[in-house]
């Protein structure tokens, strides 16, 4: 007569679905899209997440003194969209699955991730330059990059270069041994 | 009989999003009705001129939570057609995945939102518990319970490894039971026939000249659906058959969507075993040249058309949808036709209007 008794029945004996939190604990998968995240180390300063960041959320200041340049990615613009993580050539930026980013409205200026790139120093006259792939190949930071091709072209084209090899990152990933 | 007319709208206990109904009626029976928009208008194509290639991908899938996955996907369709970009086989049907994902807890959401209306609430809640385990799917794959972030221009951001798979499998299969269950009790409960059967008709003849799309027009017996019409993604290459009913009623549009929810389970298992090997972005940034392109793909709502004119710079020229809701609103006037004052809730929420993809 009445079908749904049944199932009802079944739901009143199996007890609430809902998760205990925020008295209890809850279940965080490890692909979600939370805080964003850069590692200094890699960033090469070329600034496609800007280019990309479709809430307008990461700034990329250079200092003063020329010493580098500061990133600033805004929490609260942030639309966890995940483009700047895609489109980075150097995996430098990744979205964690931290999604504890609550904070009180006096911090609301302050709730940024905020690195400092620093300029790498050129050996023969001492002047600051872009980290260009250079210096990362040296330290092992960028794999499968035909480095004689990179150093003979333009940053704008290196630009292209290096997201195209950002594109095949399945085997930057595998040849990258900055992580062992 | 006295006539007067009530308002319903824009904002009302029984709409979900704000739009403005009056209501003529004759007693408890409506006589006319009038609609008018715009109490949540955007403007987003126009701030879609105002941001590149790459960032239109987010806003687009801003522009509806419950499709959240169709306007990016049809967005990078466009773009695609525009630049002459061949998207990687693995992409596809990575593709078919994530809008089908997105089918079936959008029509759950419909039918569950349906047994709300009609004030059966434990039905609603089971309803939402069942895609519970879609968002689960969702959040475990994609990362985002609603915005899935699946497509880039070229092919698509995510892979699938061996344990997400396997995820992916027991959640499906999990959702099999329940899912043939509700069916039975939305075609078969007295509760539920007695208030949907025979309510806000919509005879195939006035579906035809009044153009609707999507399960509106799949219930009122019109086999016309994007994907079998004009396959994109991977869509040629998975076996489904389109859903009709009938009856054009308030009933047979909830079973049509109930159907094409288990139908996107069994296309999501078909994704799993032919899915090839390989990449899943071409080798290059996209290069947009000027020029223009269509673009359209089945929503969960119906057909959706996406216009794009570039003019060789980063940023598009115009960028144009036309939404599956925009075509089923003038079906309102038919489906409402001396209809009691009690059924109107009931028939606005069986074209599942989705009011922030009309007013963008």
């Amino acid at each position: 007569m009445l079908p749904f008794l049944k199932i009802l029945v079944r739901n009143i004996i199996k007890g609430p679905a809902t998760e205990a939190f925020p008295f209890g604990d809850t279940f965080t998968p490890k692909r979600l899209r939370g805080r964003a995240e850069l590692n200094p180390e890699r960033c090469l300063a070329c600034g496609i997440c800007s280019h990309v960041c479709a809430g307008g959320a990461i700034a990329m200041t250079e200092s003063a003194d020329g010493r580098g340049m500061e990133f600033r990615l805004w929490h609260n613009t942030c639309t966890f969209c995940g483009l700047c993580e895609h489109y980075c050539p150097a995996n430098a930026i990744t979205m964690t699955n931290d999604w504890h980013l609550s904070h009180e409205q006096s911090e609301k200026y302050t709730c940024c991730e905020v690195q400092f790139v620093e300029y790498p120093v050129c050996k023969r006259c001492g002047k600051r330059m872009l980290p260009h792939l250079h210096q990362r190949l040296a330290k092992g930071l960028v794999g499968a990059v035909n480095t004689a091709e990179i150093m003979q072209i333009c940053p704008d084209c290196r630009r292209l270069t290096s997201a195209m090899q950002q594109i095949k990152s399945k085997t930057c990933f595998s040849t990258d041994r900055s992580n062992s | 009989m006295a006539t007067y007319s009530i308002p319903v709208g824009p904002l009302h206990v029984a709409l979900e999003e704000p739009m403005y109904f009056r209501v003529d009626i004759e007693g408890e029976t409506v006589k006319g009705l009038e609609i008018s928009a715009g109490h949540v208008h955007r403007g987003m194509e126009s701030l879609a001129l105002q941001r590149n290639y790459f960032q239109n991908i987010t806003l687009t899938e801003r522009l509806c939570s419950l499709c959240s996955n169709s306007h990016p996907c049809t967005y990078c369709m466009a773009v695609e057609n525009v630049a002459g970009i061949d998207i990687p086989e693995r992409a596809r049907y990575l593709r078919v995945m994530a809008d089908e994902i997105k089918r079936l807890a959008s029509n759950l959401f419909n039918v569950g939102i349906m047994a709300h209306t009609i004030g059966f609430n434990s039905l609603f809640m089971h309803v939402m518990e069942i895609r519970e385990q879609a968002q689960d799917i969702k959040e475990g794959v994609y990362g985002n319970r609603m915005d899935l972030a699946a497509n880039c221009i070229g092919g698509v951001k995510y892979d699938l490894d061996d344990g997400i798979e396997s995820f992916l499998r027991t959640q499906l299969e999990e959702m099999k039971r329940p899912l043939d269950e509700i069916y039975q009790i939305y075609a078969k409960d007295p509760l539920i026939t007695a208030r949907t059967k025979g309510i806000g008709i919509l005879p195939k003849k006035d579906a035809v000249r009044l153009g609707v799309v999507g399960p509106v027009a799949r219930g009122s017996g019109i086999a016309y659906d994007v994907r079998d019409k004009a396959p994109y993604s991977a869509y040629d290459q998975l076996s489904f058959t389109v859903q009709t009913e009938e009856a054009a009623d308030v009933r047979s549009r909830a079973l049509v969507r109930l159907r094409e929810a288990m139908d996107a389970i069994s296309l999501m298992e078909q994704c799993l075993e032919r899915m090839p090997k390989g990449p899943t972005v071409p080798d290059c940034l996209p290069e947009i040249p000027p020029g223009q392109s269509v673009a359209r793909s089945e929503a969960p709502r119906g057909e959706l058309i996406y216009y794009l004119k570039s003019d060789g710079t980063d940023r598009p020229q115009r960028l144009k949808w036309r939404v599956p809701t925009y075509m089923n609103w003038e079906a309102l006037h038919a489906m409402m036709h001396n209809c009691k004052i009690s059924d109107i809730p009931l028939i606005i929420n069986s074209i599942d209007p989705c009011i922030s993809c009309t007013e963008r």
